[in-house]
């Protein structure tokens, strides 16, 4: 029942996109962790660069899609640029699309 | 503080950067200033001071307003003295650009005019200074350096123009008249050098990493570009300022100064191309290309700075080494990024409230490269020509380039209008639900 909720917590933030990669922040790999304890959701997450304005609006996005999946009944969002983000941590597809060095 | 918020007034200070760029385009192309008339007459005045306060410093200051926060990750110190600083700004260079018309018998001789002129410009610089210098002071480190050492030269530049509009109006005294008389190169090597090329250099370092997902300039490699850089400007100030007290003439300072300078362009070079090659995302973006181009101009001025000193031509071609410096290096660049960061605050303030909500564009949505980059090219290849044609000794064709470069600014203006319009985002991804379409002029917040 869990892992079904995470799933459908993960597919709620796929509409949420990098505004500058263009893509969900999913493929991306932004998200590093969602847990889920009777309801009570927390996520923590990442962004490409500390301190760009786009990185509270990426919070406040997720929390706007993640609490419409039934069964979510709270939401704590952490921010954390530890370890930072990697092209590693995107879907090998998109990274060849976004056309990223294979080295990465 | 994980995010900066977005600066309300930043649209407000490239609006009125790109009509004083506008106005000084329309100069050059009418034959007002150099190189219709001589480099130190009040019509080169009035030309130099639309270019370096009312289109650089302007937008220079727009983009640090919405910047620092961003390279300090803290908020802005006072966003409430973004507005008066933009207002002390403009009625600041509206009466110097006055008091000069008047210098040159375009207007009516009322002298008073440059010192009030210098009094609210000394204002409007002073909270712009006061603001950014308090939010930057809290992380003083890497690109930030560069914005605060930036912000130092501001303060040489703006004291020594002080200086020069009291002592026109018959108010400085005898040691106002002699600044006056041999302090302009140390102006303008505070402003130009100081003020306008050290902060696009640091800001570039941190612009260039992120929009390149490119790792930071080494610490240790850009403290030494900018000692290099903070030392020519400190040697300017000081030594010039001694000199000019001595009586024992510039030339030994300028010397050291140039070297110093020339040090410095080379030393950011090889921390530009370290960025260039640890760089994740390998296509590069129109703004990114459009850098490249003012780095190429900011090679070529030290190239062609060296070749006049060495062929005796400096004095005689100062002209065309600072046109190519102000419109192909700074302008250059200036322009290249304004674009990516009004297409990057429009986002934010357009989508960045809806996201999670419903699909949004991309910030790439917003442009459209394909047809902006030949404004861009068309004013590149103009600032070349019009250099060329400088150095060649050949006004109408210079005119001509001036023209040229209109064009390309008409063009770019354009685009960036389209952009604060949403004109190029397909439906029906342009407005969704919830959404407000930007102001032209500010960002709604």
């Amino acid at each position: 029942m869990t892992d079904q909720l995470v799933e459908q917590i993960r597919d709620a933030m796929r509409v949420v996109i990098d505004p500058e990669l263009g893509y969900n922040i999913v493929d991306l790999g932004f998200v590093y962790d969602i847990s889920v304890v009777d309801g009570a959701v927390r996520i923590t997450m990442t962004a490409t660069t500390p301190g760009c304005p786009a990185v509270h609006f990426l919070k406040e996005g997720v929390a706007s899609a993640v609490v419409r999946v039934p069964g979510v009944r709270s939401i704590d969002i952490v921010m954390t640029f530890d370890p930072p983000w990697a092209p590693s941590r995107i879907e090998p597809v998109i990274r060849a699309s976004l056309g990223f060095a294979a080295v990465n | 503080m994980i995010g900066a918020s977005i600066s309300r007034w930043t649209m407000s200070y490239f609006a009125m950067a790109l009509a004083w760029l506008f106005v000084a385009l329309a100069l050059m192309v009418a034959r007002v200033g150099f190189p219709a008339a001589h480099l130190a007459s009040p019509d080169t005045l009035v030309l130099v001071h639309v270019v370096c306060i009312g289109w650089l410093s302007v937008a220079m200051c727009g983009a640090l307003l919405q910047f620092v926060p961003v390279l300090v990750a803290k908020p802005l110190y006072s966003e409430k003295w973004a507005l008066p600083a933009l207002a002390l700004l403009t009625a600041g260079l509206v009466a110097l650009l006055a008091g000069f018309l008047g210098l040159g018998g375009r207007l009516p001789a009322w002298l008073w005019l440059l010192p009030l002129g210098a009094v609210l410009l000394t204002a409007g610089f002073g909270l712009i200074v006061i603001d950014l210098g308090l939010t930057a002071w809290q992380r003083p480190t890497g690109p930030a350096r560069f914005v605060l050492a930036g912000l130092a030269s501001l303060c040489a530049t703006v004291t020594f123009g002080a200086i020069f509009a009291f002592a026109h109006a018959g108010w400085a005294g005898s040691i106002g008249a002699s600044i006056l008389t041999s302090g302009v190169p140390l102006h303008a090597i505070a402003g130009l050098g100081g003020w306008l090329t050290l902060t696009a250099m640091g800001v570039s370092y941190r612009l260039l990493s992120m929009f390149m997902l490119a790792r930071d300039v080494d610490d240790r490699k850009s403290s030494m570009t900018l000692a290099a850089g903070a030392l020519a400007i400190s040697i300017a100030v000081v030594g010039g300022t001694f000199a000019i007290w001595l009586s024992s003439g510039l030339n030994a300072v300028l010397s050291v100064v140039a070297v110093l300078g020339l040090a410095t362009t080379i030393l950011y070079g090889r921390d530009v191309i370290e960025i260039f090659r640890s760089r994740k995302r390998r296509q590069l973006e129109l703004n990114t290309r459009m850098a490249v181009l003012s780095f190429a101009s900011l090679a070529a001025s030290g190239l062609l700075g060296v070749m006049l000193v060495l062929t005796g031509a400096f004095a005689a071609q100062l002209g065309a080494f600072v046109f190519l410096v102000i419109f192909g290096w700074l302008s250059g660049l200036v322009l290249a990024k304004l674009y990516k960061i009004v297409a990057f605050l429009t986002w934010l303030e357009t989508y960045g409230p809806v996201m999670g909500r419903a699909p949004t564009p991309r910030v790439q949505d917003l442009v459209a490269e394909a047809r902006a980059s030949k404004w861009f090219v068309i004013y590149h290849m103009a600032v070349w020509f019009g250099t060329a044609m400088l150095l060649a000794d050949q006004p109408s064709a210079f005119r001509a380039a001036a023209a040229m470069m209109m064009i390309g600014i008409v063009g770019i203006i354009r685009e960036v209008i389209r952009t604060r319009q949403l004109a190029d985002v397909q439906s029906p991804l342009r407005l969704p639900d919830g959404a407000c379409a930007p102001h032209l002029l500010f960002a709604r917040s």
